[in-house]
């Protein structure tokens, strides 16, 4: 920590965050706000005498309100940077008969009530995210008795609780007299490893905090018993199990079982547990002085803001989503953008330490070489064709295209800016707009493939590069088992499914078109995916105008997480299919051909008339 | 300003009604069948 | 279109990889290397057994100066896969990288449908079909190089972000930590112990 804090190539921007991030790949444009401190970061020796004075008095939130805290303080001894921070919500400087007694007793004169929030701009290479995780809040489990009996607390209270550094100089003590107890009991999971309240995922670190915890308690207390009730004992790594068997052999009592209730003797403030032994099925009560509740691990509260100024996909437990689970577990999908520590998951220190040397050394291979290579992938305008009518650059996610709509001069892509998502190629009226790689001609070819033959039989889908894509190879990998009927169509954004590719393949017979891209929050084009929506939305009126059921237009957000939801769609998209009649198709080649008939006759003769 | 529209899953037939806000794209799923394919029925068109 | 190449023949080199039996075992890679070869502008097409392998990556290098090939798909696995690895293959033997187009036989394929692989084969003709419609309208892209800034922003100050940090500090980068709290040191500064080794964690 204090390395971090003088090294030279770092720069510490505490109180601060990430308020918005533009550009792409070794060229992002951040802003952070820096909230005000209105304590001089650099001055400020942390000599306390402000602290002596300051009449204000607050629960210490980093000793999670078991100690108290003043207006002006440190978060604890060795807060790097050592300067203190004063809490304007909590000051009384600002109030009419000024307290300002920090301010006089500051002899280098670093308070300055008037300190402003700041805007910074950075521009960066790539992007390391370690936003970490948060603690489970026990509440909800009220069975528990958390939130009624002041001896029930949570595992990260107890480390607060036994840390030299903390609220009681490290004396373990229980909360209601002080004293010390004889006999605590650890109850693991909380929060973890059930499907209806909490979380259904593993946390990875709560079995092994507990066993530390009870080989602290019994190198300094030998005195007093420890017993945990546990699901499973996952001591899987390197010297856990060692771990494990210190614990067992220096007396602490394992019992297969999580306590059904808890309840308090209001006398002795003693609580009483009842738990079947699953080992022996005896169901027992225990007597215990003190519960310390192993909680979970969990995304943290602002993740959907980094989330959505980075455009990330999180995995179905809420953690932020690697771009392959073995070949690149430290990357985003995004380039540039590395994950370390508990971002990406629940993990222990030394597994984050060893990701956020994972990540450190895939940052330095991108930015070593001093460039970086940008896919081809971007649109192009045909200024023959482009009437400036301003639909691309409206569409646009980057602003990446200009028109002037009023001197009607033709549509520019700025294509640096430009990120490929194609769009503006299918929102274009005029097909003025070609995107590279995956051109109008290449798409229709592949639709004329799918349904040269037996095409009742086949569903045409399309999905996104990004999620849905992905989200068919985890099905895939998994080895789910859905119906052959479906034909897979990539493009990078379920934005380019123009909706002349969806009525070519009804043109052709089609039974059944399905279009598949991400969920709004994870869309890797900003806000792409909700031109899609509007797309297909507008594409149900027009078919049931036609006649046509608009069921057989298929429309679902499937993220790379979801291989389930890609399966089951597969399975449902295909008895929709089985539903659709012959007469049926062929009706509906009739209307659309005559539709794109009348349409182009149309505009054969608007031309003729703008001639004339 | 919130209001109510009625809705139809193109899976599987469900008719529901949910909040809407015209002009603001939001993601949509089924609440029977968790599908996306939900359509708006515009039979009160107003304005 | 802007950039019509020259009316060149396309030739197209289509190569089913069998994946071991991972593809094989569902799916009659002979049969959908014996269609192909029917396919428009298809004039060679052949089956490996693992096409990303150093051998069948040299087929497919042979193959092109052999039969003067300008598109080729490869029939096998997700291009999130291999798509770096055929690129760079075909770049090798004088093609540009864009020119190679990819079926996925394997995760959405014969992983999906182990149980009809009548069927599965069926697919896997059809998707081999697709990307070779599909080659034969690729054009040559050219990536550009864009310099990058050797700076690097960490978010999140707790021990992930302050040892990434440090390592690329170490390495010469300049390091903008951003954390929200007034100190770094995250929930790690929270912990009086750690595991395995019981020391402390500050």
């Amino acid at each position: 920590m204090a390395d971090a804090g003088r090294h030279p190539n770092i720069e510490l921007l505490t109180l601060s965050e990430v308020q918005r991030v533009d550009g792409y790949v070794g060229n992002f444009k951040v802003t952070v706000l820096k909230k005000a401190r209105y304590v001089d970061e650099k001055e400020c020796t942390a000599c306390a005498d402000c602290l002596e004075v300051c009449p204000v008095v607050k629960p210490d939130e980093f000793n999670l309100g078991l100690s108290t805290r003043k207006a002006i303080y440190q978060e604890f001894p060795q807060a790097v940077p050592a300067a203190f921070v004063l809490n304007m919500e909590d000051c009384l400087g600002n109030e009419p008969i000024a307290c300002g007694k920090c301010l006089e007793a500051c002899e280098k004169r670093c308070i300055d009530y008037d300190d402003q929030d700041k805007e910074i701009e950075l521009e960066v290479g790539t992007i390391i995210v370690a936003t970490g995780m948060e603690v489970y809040d026990p509440t909800e489990l009220d069975e528990f008795g958390y939130t009624q009996y002041e001896n029930v607390i949570t595992s990260l209270e107890f480390e607060r609780l036994i840390n030299s550094g903390g609220p009681t100089e490290g004396h373990l003590i229980r909360l209601t007299d002080r004293k010390q107890p004889k006999t605590v009991a650890f109850i693991q999971c909380v929060g973890s490893r059930c499907e209806k309240r909490g979380n259904p995922y593993c946390s990875n670190i709560c079995c092994m905090n507990t066993i530390k915890d009870t080989l602290l308690i019994k190198d300094h207390w030998p005195e007093v018993q420890c017993k945990v009730f546990y699901m499973d004992i996952r001591a899987f790594g390197k010297g856990f199990e060692d771990l494990y068997k210190r614990s067992m052999a220096a007396g602490v009592q394992y019992i297969r079982g999580i306590p059904g209730d808890i309840y308090e003797d209001p006398k002795t403030k003693n609580l009483i547990l009842t738990a079947e032994d699953t080992t022996t099925s005896e169901l027992k009560k225990h007597e215990v002085d003190m519960v310390i509740l192993s909680i979970g691990v969990v995304p943290p509260g602002d993740m959907d803001n980094t989330q959505q100024q980075l455009t990330l996909q999180r995995s179905a437990d809420g953690f932020f989503l690697e771009a392959h689970p073995k070949l690149k577990p430290v990357d985003a999908a995004t380039q540039g953008i590395f994950f370390a520590g508990c971002a990406e998951g629940p993990k222990d220190i030394k597994d984050s330490v060893t990701q956020a040397g994972a990540a450190a050394a895939r940052a330095n291979r991108l930015m070593r070489s001093g460039e970086v290579t940008v896919e081809a992938i971007t649109s192009m305008v045909d200024p023959e064709l482009c009437t400036s009518c301003g639909i691309c650059a409206r569409v646009c996610p980057y602003n990446a295209i200009y028109v002037d709509t009023k001197k009607k001069t033709p549509a520019v892509v700025v294509e640096a800016a430009c990120a490929g998502c194609g769009t503006c190629s299918a929102e274009c009226p005029f097909g003025a707009i070609t995107m590279r790689h995956f051109t109008d001609e290449q798409i229709m070819a592949q639709i004329e493939a799918i349904l040269a033959e037996n095409a009742q039989d086949k569903i045409v889908a399309f999905a996104c590069n990004w999620c849905s894509y992905p989200g068919a190879d985890l099905a895939g990998t998994s080895r789910l088992q859905y119906p052959p009927n479906a034909r897979l169509i990539r493009t990078m954004c379920s934005g380019r499914v123009d909706e002349r590719f969806i009525l070519k393949a009804f043109k052709l017979g089609a039974p059944i078109v399905l279009v598949s891209g991400c969920h709004f929050t994870d869309c890797h084009y900003i806000n792409a995916v909700t031109w899609t929506q509007k797309r297909i939305e507008k594409l149900w009126d027009k078919l049931e105008s036609l006649g046509i059921r608009p069921e057989r237009l298929q429309l679902d957000w499937v993220s790379a997480a979801e291989g389930q939801k890609w399966a089951r769609v597969m399975r449902e998209v295909e008895q929709l299919r089985e539903a659709v009649t012959a007469k049926e198709i062929e009706h509906t080649k009739r209307v659309i051909t005559e539709d794109m008939l009348k349409k182009r006759t149309k505009k054969v003769k608007a031309k003729a008339e703008a001639v004339a | 300003m919130a209001e109510e529209a009625k809705f139809k899953c193109l899976r599987c037939g469900h008719g529901f009604t949910a909040p809407y806000t015209p002009k603001v794209a939001e993601e949509r799923a089924c609440p029977k069948c968790d599908s996306n394919s939900v359509r708006r029925l515009k039979e009160k068109k107003d304005s | 279109m802007a950039n019509k190449s020259s009316p060149e023949e396309i030739r197209i080199g289509v190569f089913v990889c069998q994946c071991g039996l991972n593809i094989a075992g569902t799916v009659e890679c002979e049969d959908v290397a014996k269609f192909a070869e029917e396919l428009p502008n298809v004039v060679y097409s052949d089956f490996q057994k693992y096409t990303c392998s150093e051998p069948g990556q040299q087929t497919i290098k042979d193959a092109i100066a052999e039969h003067n090939l300008n598109r080729v798909v490869v029939a096998s696995c997700t291009p999130k896969m291999h798509e770096p690895t055929f690129r760079a293959a075909v770049q090798e033997a004088g093609l540009n990288p864009y020119l190679m187009e990819m079926a996925n036989l394997r995760e959405h394929c014969s992983w999906v449908h182990i149980n009809e692989p009548k069927k599965a084969t069926q697919k896997a003709m059809d998707l081999v079909a697709m990307a070779a419609a599909r080659a034969k309208l690729l054009e040559p892209q050219m990536e550009t190089k864009v310099p990058v800034i050797q700076k690097t922003m960490v978010i999140g100050g707790g021990v992930a972000g302050i040892q990434a940090a440090l390592d690329l500090a170490d390495a010469g980068y300049h390091i903008y930590l951003v954390e929200k709290q007034p100190s770094i040191g995250g929930i790690m500064a929270q912990i009086d112990k750690t595991y395995p080794t019981m020391d402390c964690s500050i």
